[in-house]
């Protein structure tokens, strides 16, 4: 099984689900032995193979690893946006078979509806739920306040930074209250400062929402900043190379010595 | 910069008119000192606008004068036959009512032309963003038409006023299938690219949020998406379809376009022109409009 080594050791909770042994089926999600190829006329790829690992509800956990290993297209296809070519995904039991509302997803390049303001970019979910006038603006709202965008309602994305655009990625993909929050390299396109910045917000609203939360990253830093675990990932093929326990204290400061310990192992595995 | 290719510009415009050259330098620059001292780039243009236009009307005169009222009008005389016919009583039948209603020459010769224009406008336009959008959509009915409208689409509107007289007559209906035809492929191919180019991570947004009908996805994703280039076929169709409209009156459909041809037979050309420049007045009032509007659907565009 991929070399999965959990290692974490002591008193931290509800550890036994993430084991991958098989008795995870209630799992927040379950990747069960993944795989996928791409066929094309001249050659195969081999993008994924045994790709397994489990996520506990509540839990935050990264996937890192070089490019070309795979994980957004682990990504997509625990969104369903892509079918595998062999094992499954199941989400508290049930296997993904398309994308749904109970994944909430935030884009790189954020993916906002540059026709709709703000609040509209919230709301939209709300409208496909049939949710009516008064109650959707009270979400949206709420929503907003959330990720501290109350003021700019009713700008427009072109107007926002990035920061802020992710912000509103963000609330749109909670409004619709998903179990999951999927991310794929969410915070790649700000600067480093934003990003810090929104690190702690993340995880305020993580700590406030108690969503469990996937995280694509090829930044070992950023994924010992905000993960419980880290799957790590190698290429050719795509696969598993280590699940990382990371037990600090939050918030994490990176001149940590056991910080700095951390992203050195994860670094090694990758081979960086 | 902008005053050296302004100078070049006037002068252009006066070669071979001998003598006036000094006078335009002049004007020039007259005008460069006042630009000059109200500091404004914006008045500037407007400045060397109208003295672009002064230049253009001065050299029109001169060759007119040179050449003859029968082979080019001057435009002293276009003024005249414009105000003749923008006020000459006229009686307008309304086609399907009956009913009479007093006008003037030339408002009659425009509302004949908006008879076959709207329509033709209207409906080509809005065939053209449906099967655009559809096929644009489906893959299944891009992979069917696509042949067809390969075929189809190189094919000059005009080419059909034989198909038009035939089967409609030489009448509005037949200049408005014209017209239909343009303003189809115009939308057509706008719309289709549009669609074609909305970027996949909004519908897989949208999918994750909860659209999971075609309809949904193409209402409320694939066409505000799709929009800016919709908007830019409209505008477009809005413009060509003029174009259309004086070709297909030139076959006898009445309106501006036979007039311009009508005036030009009874060797009254200054009256031609006149009508000439209602087809570029009425361009630009409805071409300035259809900006404004597509500014305002489009305020949210970077």
């Amino acid at each position: 099984m991929a070399g999965v080594n959990d290692v974490r050791e002591e008193g931290s909770t509800a550890d036994t689900a993430s084991d991958t042994s098989g008795t995870s089926d209630t799992a927040a999600v379950r990747v069960a032995d993944l795989g996928k190829r791409y066929d094309s006329d001249r050659q195969t790829v081999q993008a994924l193979s045994g790709v397994d690992f489990a996520v506990d509800e509540g839990e935050f956990v990264c996937i890192v690893g070089p490019s070309g290993c795979g994980k957004t297209t682990l990504f997509r296809t625990i969104a369903g946006l892509e079918s595998p070519t062999s094992g499954e995904v199941r989400l508290s039991g049930e296997r993904v078979d398309g994308p749904g509302t109970d994944r909430g997803m935030v884009f790189q390049e954020y993916g906002l509806f540059p026709w709709r303001t703000v609040a509209e970019n919230v709301a939209f979910g709300l409208e496909q739920q049939g949710l009516g006038g008064e109650e959707r603006r009270a979400r949206v709202r709420e929503m907003l306040d959330l990720v501290g965008l109350t003021e700019f309602a009713d700008a427009y994305p072109k107007e926002l930074s990035g920061g802020m655009k992710q912000r509103v990625g963000i609330a749109r993909a909670l409004a619709v209250d998903p179990d999951i929050l999927l991310m794929d390299e969410p915070f790649g396109s700000v600067d480093a400062q934003t990003r810090d910045m929104l690190h702690g917000e993340l995880l305020d609203i993580w700590g406030a929402t108690g969503k469990t939360v996937l995280f694509v990253t090829h930044d070992v830093e950023e994924a010992v900043t905000l993960a419980d675990r880290v799957v790590v990932m190698a290429a050719n093929p795509g696969q598993v190379r280590e699940v990382v326990s990371v037990d600090l204290d939050r918030p994490r400061e990176r001149t940590d010595a056991a910080f700095a310990e951390h992203v050195e192992r994860i670094r090694a595995l990758i081979g960086e | 910069m902008s005053e050296k290719d302004g100078t070049v510009g006037v002068g252009g415009l006066t070669a071979g008119t001998d003598g006036e050259s000094g006078l335009l330098g002049r004007l020039l620059g007259g005008g460069d000192t006042e630009a000059e001292t109200g500091g404004e780039g914006a008045l500037r243009r407007l400045g060397l606008g109208v003295l672009g236009t002064a230049g253009f009307l001065v050299v029109w005169h001169l060759a007119a004068a040179a050449v003859g009222g029968i082979l080019l009008p001057s435009p002293v005389a276009v003024a005249g036959a414009f105000v003749t016919e923008l006020t000459a009583p006229a009686t307008f039948t309304l086609p399907v009512l009956g009913v009479e209603l007093g006008a003037t020459r030339m408002l009659v010769k425009l509302v004949e032309s908006l008879y076959h224009y709207v329509p033709g406008l209207l409906v080509g336009s809005v065939l053209g963003v449906a099967v655009g959008v559809a096929m644009g959509w489906s893959r299944a009915l891009d992979a069917a038409l696509t042949p067809v409208t390969r075929v189809l689409r190189p094919i000059p509107p005009l080419a059909w006023i034989a198909f038009a007289i035939i089967w409609l007559g030489v009448n509005h209906s037949g200049a408005a299938f014209i017209v239909g035809i343009g303003a189809f492929w115009i939308n057509f191919y706008n719309a289709y690219s549009g669609v074609e180019g909305v970027p996949t991570d909004l519908k897989e947004v949208a999918a994750s949020l909860g659209v999971d009908d075609d309809l949904t996805m193409v209402r409320k994703v694939v066409l505000p998406a799709a929009s800016p280039s919709i908007l830019t076929g409209i505008r477009t169709s809005i413009g060509q379809c003029w174009m259309i409209v004086v070709a297909a009156e030139l076959f006898g459909a009445p309106g501006i376009g036979f007039q311009i041809i009508n005036a030009a037979q009874n060797l009254a050309m200054d009256v031609s022109v006149a009508y000439m420049l209602v087809i570029s007045a009425v361009f630009l009032v409805s071409d300035g409009l259809f900006r404004r509007v597509e500014r305002r659907a489009l305020e949210w565009r970077a």
